[in-house]
């Protein structure tokens, strides 16, 4: 079965300023602002892309252990899920591996 | 927006870095209403095409702004509009509009909504259509933006009313400030009628003097200072400046406001100015790419540059606290960017009159009356510079 991808919510205003991402929600206007270990997630959040392989990516960027570097993004993506930024979406058919 | 220390921490991060976080896009100055006091021209002098706005909207992106104002003359009359607002979008503008609403459906309120615009200002100028409609020279306008902005909130989308109250919708206030709450929107009452884009000054006739403006100013509702009245939760002040942003920070505190810090205005021919009530040329986007205007304009720069602290006038006045100075209708109306205006003057007056100043005299008025005095005073006895001190204090007394 193929893991789901990570997306944007694409009813969000976002803007990465100075590598550090400002996410605006239109319904009750809540602004939130990612450190940027967060914004390095969420820019790989691109629809493509299993919490697991932006772990890697971000294990790599940051040099850091792969365990922690998934620990920390799951806990990141859970919180993010939990407040409708993030949505998980399936992968298209054939379009990645996995 | 109200200022949540994530905001203010965003703005005082662009004013201090200059990133354009926040921009108003003009995208026409056609319009179907003719609005008494409109400062605009209306003919189509050639307004940037799809393409050109398109371009625009990558330059902005790339460059950090976040801040996206859709408005005009009337968007809708924009055969692009929904495609231009598409676009923004998946660039992830936060995108709010300017509209009158005449040609807001039931179905564009929809489309609207699922574009995830976040906030839509319309203007309306009475709860009495007939005034309203006075006005606006569009017999029907009124019903007709009411109905569009019931469509638009059983959308959930959040709709804000600005009301520019004139001589001829002065009494109206009461009313808007009734239909709003019935509505439950939020709104807000813009005291500032501006002159011409082009500079020409007749608008200002229309404007209500500041002792016929007093129950605006009083109103307990309105204005919470003052005495006996309820505290008011809300998120934007109800008195105020429809043209403004609206967001607010401790970081303006030594800057005139953010235009040309982060914030700027773009006309529908592709100019550049720090805000529309700035119209100071400083750069054209069928010329020049966003970021160059930005970051190169001589103009953009000297903007930029001012500080509170440095206004030769301003900076030594002691009811600075109570006065709503915009360096645009400085520059308008007074002839200088860094200089007070007779308007500004007269409301912070009254504004701190109502807040319990004994005898508030701003600095330009200071200035004015020493200036005349020492000139009778020179007049009836020359020579008489060596008594600077009762120049001084005069003008003080005089009230
Ligand atoms: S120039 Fe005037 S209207 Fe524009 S942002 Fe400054 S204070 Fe506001
Ligand atoms: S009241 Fe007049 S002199 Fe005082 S700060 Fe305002 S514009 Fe300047």
């Amino acid at each position: 079965m193929t893991e789901p991808r990570l997306v944007h919510n694409p009813l969000l205003a976002w803007r990465a300023i100075e590598g550090e991402v400002v996410i605006i929600s239109p319904e009750d206007s809540v602004v939130h602002e990612l450190n940027a270990t967060a914004s390095f997630v969420w820019m790989q959040a691109n629809g493509e892309r299993t919490p697991e392989e932006i772990a890697v990516l971000l294990a790599a960027e940051y040099e850091v252990a792969p365990e922690e570097a998934l620990a920390d993004t799951r806990e990141l993506v859970a919180h993010l899920e939990a407040k409708r930024l993030l949505l998980s979406s399936p992968a298209a058919e054939g379009s990645r591996h996995g | 927006m109200a200022e949540t220390p994530v905001m203010d921490r965003l703005i005082r991060r662009t004013v201090e870095q200059h990133l354009p976080l926040n921009v108003h896009f003009d995208l026409t100055y056609r319009c179907n209403e003719r609005c008494v006091h409109c400062y605009l021209d209306h003919e189509d002098y050639g307004e940037v095409t799809t393409a050109e706005v398109k371009a625009v909207l990558d330059q902005l992106a790339a460059v950090g702004t976040l801040f996206l104002t859709f408005s005009g003359g009337e968007i809708f009359l924009r055969k692009d509009f929904f495609e231009l607002l598409e676009y923004a979008r998946q660039l992830h503008f936060d995108v709010s509009l300017k509209t009158n609403a005449l040609l807001v459906t039931a179905e564009r309120a929809t489309r609207l909504r699922a574009l995830g615009v976040r906030r839509i200002q319309i203007s309306i100028y009475s709860a009495d259509p007939v005034v309203h409609d006075a006005i606006t020279k569009v017999r029907g306008s009124f019903e007709r933006s009411l109905r569009a902005i019931r469509f638009l909130k059983t959308q959930g989308l959040q709709v804000k009313i600005a009301c520019p109250l004139m001589k001829q919708n002065l009494t109206a206030f009461r009313s808007v400030q009734q239909l709003a709450e019935e509505l439950g929107v939020p709104y807000i009452l813009d005291l500032t009628i501006t002159p011409k884009i082009d500079g020409d000054m007749t608008l200002l006739a229309l404007r209500n003097t500041g002792h016929d403006l007093l129950p605006v100013l009083q109103d307990p509702v309105l204005n919470p200072r003052v005495k006996g009245g309820q505290e008011v939760m809300q998120s934007v002040p109800a008195v105020g400046s429809a043209v403004s942003s609206g967001l607010e920070s401790s970081a303006y505190d030594d800057i005139p406001c953010s235009a040309g810090h982060n914030s700027c205005y773009i006309s529908p021919y592709g100019d550049v100015y720090p805000c529309v009530q700035m119209p100071m040329p400083t750069g054209n986007l069928r010329q020049q790419r966003f970021e160059e205007v930005w970051y190169g304009s001589g103009e953009m720069r000297r903007v930029q540059s001012v500080r509170e602290s440095q206004l030769p006038v301003c900076s030594t006045c002691s009811i600075r606290q109570y006065c709503e100075r915009c360096p645009g209708l400085a520059q308008m109306e007074g002839g200088d960017l860094l200089g007070a205006y007779e308007r500004a003057c007269e409301l912070a007056e009254l504004n701190a009159r109502l807040a319990g100043v004994e005898h508030p005299v701003s600095a330009l008025h200071q200035q004015q009356r020493a200036a005349k005095f020492n000139g009778t005073f020179s007049a009836v006895l020359p020579g008489t510079g060596s008594i600077p001190g009762l120049v001084r204090i005069a003008p003080m007394r005089a009230t």
